[in-house]
């Protein structure tokens, strides 16, 4: 297996636990309610975790607000179907303006909603959110392989672990 | 070939924003659209190195915004958590008094329209009540600088990859090499 493969692996693995948390928060919630607790205050540093404003699962709120969960399934999802589209490495990154394309929708919806203008509702917000999150990881994965690649390199020809020259 | 800046100027600017988008109250609520002050800095560090960078310079490349991400992330959780004590020390728990008002009244019109129960909002109102009483205690510093510690660095790495694909710099015009 190449290197970039695995670390695409470790990758989706790590989001693929991000994800989990998020839905394991309520699903535990009645049978053991200690680890629901501290799932629901790891993520609470990065969401306001409003109930209204969540999606819900067995009568519990999801640990991340509709907006937050949106993204992080549609990084999921991007990233599980990403090697079928796209191949490691930043040659393969995709023009800046589909960037512009799926942040706009969103920062459109939380502009409009905070101005009086529109309500937005669960349903913009998981459409919006669910864009950006699909198209973020074209961008990220390629960049990412390819840097942890290069800091490997780096780490071998300034005399590195043993494990990592047998590797290479 | 002159050698590539140090990235801790960069690094340290960025990490700063982020510390005060992370913690000065009202601004602090960027962070709850998926840290989205984190990823900011992130692309503001690369961005900051990008513009140290000179001609002769070996290009900008992907292990340098992995880099900028981590170290800024991790200057970020830093300061954010050294803002909010003195915050908190200076002025008590005012963002969780920011947040406990607007919660407070979101509730209010949810019993109101008769979306929730007044004992439930009772309910959520004294939970709010208690983790403002907790906010200053040292156990809650230290484990919310140890959640920062993680998730920072982790959102500040995607800012700064997601900054290198948008100010990448161009690829050089392939030539053909006449044999």
């Amino acid at each position: 297996m190449k290197f970039t493969d695995r670390v695409y692996l470790i990758l989706l693995m790590l989001v693929a636990a991000w994800c989990g948390g998020l839905l394991l928060a309520p699903v535990l919630s009645g049978t053991m309610p200690e680890v629901s607790s501290a799932l629901y205050s790891c993520y609470e540093p990065i969401c306001h975790q409003i109930d209204a404003r969540s999606f819900h699962l067995h009568g519990g709120k999801v640990a991340v607000c509709a907006r937050c969960s949106s993204i992080y399934f549609g990084f999921f999802l991007a990233l599980m179907v990403y090697p079928l589209f796209r191949r490691f490495g930043a040659q393969s990154l995709p023009a800046r303006s589909w960037i512009v394309l799926a942040v706009g929708p969103m920062a459109l919806d939380v502009l409009l909603n905070a101005s009086g203008v529109h309500a937005s509702t669960l349903f913009t917000r998981a459409v919006t959110g669910g864009l950006f999150g699909f198209v973020v990881p074209f961008y990220i994965v390629p960049v990412l392989t390819e840097g942890v690649t290069q800091l490997r390199d780096q780490f071998i020809s300034r005399g590195g672990l043993s494990y990592a020259r047998k590797a290479q | 070939m002159p050698e590539k800046p140090s990235k801790v100027r960069a690094a340290l600017i960025s990490g700063a924003v982020i510390g005060a988008l992370s913690s000065v109250p009202g601004i602090s609520l960027i962070n709850c659209c998926c840290c989205a002050g984190v990823w900011l800095g992130g692309v503001l560090s690369l961005y900051l190195y990008k513009q140290e960078l000179t001609e002769g310079m070996p290009p900008l490349e992907s292990s340098d915004a992995l880099m900028l991400g981590l170290m800024a992330g991790v200057v970020g959780a830093f300061t954010a958590t050294i803002v909010n004590v003195l915050i908190l020390v200076t002025f008590g728990p005012v963002e969780a008094e920011l947040v406990k008002s607007i919660v407070g009244k979101f509730l209010d019109r949810m019993a109101e329209q008769g979306s929730m129960t007044s004992d439930m909002v009772d309910t959520i109102k004294e939970q709010v009540e208690a983790s403002i009483r907790d906010s200053g205690r040292l156990s809650n510093i230290f484990g919310g600088l140890f959640i920062t510690l993680i998730v920072y660095p982790i959102f500040a790495i995607l800012g700064a990859l997601l900054g290198f694909a948008m100010f990448r710099p161009k690829a050089p015009p392939q030539t053909t090499v006449a044999s």
